[in-house]
């Protein structure tokens, strides 16, 4: 491994094969979504240099690698309508949130999830019109249209839990491996007090600090989540900070918080997003397993868990109304796994 | 007003916030927990009444799920890249996905009220007498008193539970089991005990089996957690008198002391289960032993 470049982007070899080390791959995208603007720094000089015909970019590469695993595939393009869906009716959402006056979200649904109709109280489902294509509860709400109308709150938990979890360990994680000495034990031990505890239990303990609703079901699962990625950036410098170009940066002069933030944390970062696409689904499962225990968004606002459970004690006679949101939990949560199991294998080089 | 005042200076709760925590983590090193605002009791005895439910409980959905994972993984292993393989990776996904209400539910739902197979909640028949408490765990108890009609009882109710707990937490043993299992029958020996002209069988559950099983008792330790993070969901659903159904009772209370207790007291028996799994290794594996 003498050959391996200070960039930590690998050997320029496997660019021009098709099998590109694991640091290749996100390390890429980030780069390319910066723009050029990095190419001066030393860490992107040997990517900007090559010939852009060796490499892949990195997005049509991750795409084709999920191309080739059919299941993967699959779960790739559930997790796109998901997140597209979201993002078109979340922004919906928004927009009536601020102006108060527009129903938008509603409209584009074409009936409102939320109005009560008893007139229409546990119609199976049917193909005479979209919104009962999944039937409806005992309230007379469509279940296809509340499905819909939750999705984006459960992609926002699931983007934002993250999103914060993975900032947060990053901080915590590479200073405490850089930094070493008592920071390393103050972090550490922090973070073990926080791992010490199984996550439902300490998002129980903390949802009741910060009182239900969506926000603070948000919050208990940041408390909960950050720990485990906080021990996977320590992993990951500990083992980069040895390495030679983090003391030719030390030689010239970088301080610490470049070096962590500008060559540590880039070259970590991808096996740690590899799993948190394996991960993403963990946290949908968590937010409904809160919303079960009546913790979280309240009713009327629908929720897939929540749902689910409302539904079960109409079994077998109102089967539908369970069957579709726990068929829609599975069906994501699935796709999460099977996308993160083949980015996981794609990254760490067993299979290309 | 009295009252108010009285619980203003039982709870001491005139003082600066930093001086309340210090005092509570003075305490907690002596063992006291608190007083309940529920029971109106020492929180640590509360939580002692229930604990050894949930302890019992979840080492037996605990022992059921690495059992099954175990073998269900085994067999995925040998038979890597069939239809069994595939099925299982299947059940594995399907189980792995499932939210824990949702299985406990279904159980409750299909096995106790739809056959009546059994009974659907509580921890025993409640026109029972239960034994004297000796040891805090109710089958140990109902054991030492010879009172074989609750020991049943108590049993017929804990085989959904532990069920629900061994079901949403088996497809990770199965998926550490599987990939530990490949890798050892890679190994030179496997090979040579091929050519002794071992069965397959042989070679899989004599051979490879023992240096496989390695992996799964580091595991039995974040078991422990998992499994005690479920037992809170499933005692809800089950009404199972443990420290979960205890901790969701609290909460609608609005009972921070049990909370606060219940979440030190569970984050301490997770750590010793992790302890107990590193000396259990070193028991398993004679080249790791304590430094």
């Amino acid at each position: 491994m003498e050959s391996v470049d200070e960039s930590g982007s690998g050997n320029p070899e496997n660019f021009e094969g098709k099998y590109p080390n694991r640091h290749g791959i996100l390390l890429s995208l980030i780069r390319s979504l910066r723009g050029k603007t990095e190419g001066s720094s030393p860490v992107a000089t040997p990517v900007a240099t090559m010939p852009a015909s060796a490499r892949d970019s990195a997005f049509s590469y991750f795409y084709r690698a999920l191309v080739k695993d059919k299941p993967a595939f699959g779960g790739f393009l559930v997790i796109m309508i998901f997140l597209g869906w979201s993002i078109f009716e979340g922004v919906l959402q928004m927009i009536d949130f601020i102006t108060r006056r527009t129903d938008y979200a509603i409209m584009v649904l074409g009936g409102n999830p939320l109005a009560l109709d008893f007139s229409h109280s546990l119609v199976p489902p049917s193909t005479n019109s979209f919104a009962l294509l999944f039937g409806t509860d005992y309230y007379g709400h469509s279940i296809l249209l509340s499905i819909l109308y939750a999705a984006p709150r459960d992609a926002a938990a699931a983007v934002l839990v993250m999103a914060s979890a993975i900032i947060i360990g990053m901080v915590v994680g590479t200073s405490a491996a850089y930094l070493s000495g008592w920071a390393e034990i103050v972090f550490m031990r922090l973070t073990d007090a926080f791992l010490a505890v199984p996550a439902l239990v300490l998002a129980l303990a903390v949802s009741i600090m910060v009182g239900t609703g969506f926000t603070s079901v948000l919050i208990a699962l940041t408390v909960v989540w950050w720990s485990r990625y906080a021990r996977f950036f320590r992993g990951e410098a500990l083992s980069l900070k040895r390495r030679g170009f983090v003391a030719a940066a030390r030689l010239c002069g970088t301080g610490s918080l470049r070096i962590m933030f500008r060559h540590l944390v880039p070259n970590s970062i991808d096996p740690i997003i590899a799993y948190a696409a394996l991960d993403f689904g963990n946290i949908i499962l968590w937010y409904s397993s809160l919303a079960f225990l009546g913790i979280g968004v309240q009713p009327p606002i629908p929720e897939w868990g929540e749902m689910t459970y409302a539904g079960l004690s109409y079994i077998p006679g109102s089967w539908w109304w369970s069957f579709f949101p726990s068929l829609v939990i599975l069906a994501i949560i699935i796709s999460f796994t099977l996308m993160g199991d083949r980015l996981q294998e794609v990254i760490s080089g067993r299979i290309s | 007003m009295v009252e108010l005042q009285a619980i203003i200076k039982q709870y001491n709760l005139n003082a600066p916030l930093q001086v309340q925590y210090f005092d509570y983590l003075q305490n907690l090193l002596h063992g006291n927990l608190g007083l309940d605002s529920i029971y109106k009791a020492p929180e640590s005895l509360v939580i002692a009444q229930f604990l050894p439910v949930t302890l019992e409980l979840v080492l037996v959905g605990m022992t059921l799920s690495i059992v099954l994972g175990v073998f269900t993984g085994t067999i995925a292993a040998s038979r890597q890249g069939t239809a069994t393989d595939k099925a299982i990776k299947g059940i594995y996904l399907v189980t792995w996905a499932m939210p824990t209400f949702i299985i406990a539910f279904l159980l409750q739902l299909i096995v106790a009220y739809d056959l009546g197979l059994l009974p659907a909640d509580g921890l025993a028949n409640p026109t029972l007498i239960a034994p004297a408490t000796v040891t805090g765990l109710p089958l140990i108890d109902a054991l030492l008193a010879g009172n074989l009609v609750y020991f049943w009882s108590l049993v017929q109710h804990m085989v959904l539970p532990a069920l629900a707990i061994a079901i949403t937490t088996f497809g990770i043993a199965i998926r550490i089991m599987r990939s530990s299992m490949i890798e050892a029958l890679d190994k030179d020996y496997v090979k040579l005990a091929y050519m002794k002209g071992f069965s397959k069988r042989q070679v899989v559950y004599k051979t490879a089996f023992r240096n496989a099983i390695g992996p799964i008792i580091t595991l039995s330790a974040i078991f422990f957690g998992t499994a005690t993070a479920g037992a809170v969901i499933v005692e809800d659903v089950f009404q199972y008198h443990g420290i979960g159904f205890f901790l969701v009772q609290a909460i609608f209370s609005l009972d921070n002391v049990a909370i606060l207790g219940l979440t030190v007291i569970i984050g301490i028996s997770v750590i010793i289960a992790n302890l107990v799994a590193d000396i259990l290794y070193g028991v398993a594996d004679p080249r790791i032993r304590l430094e």
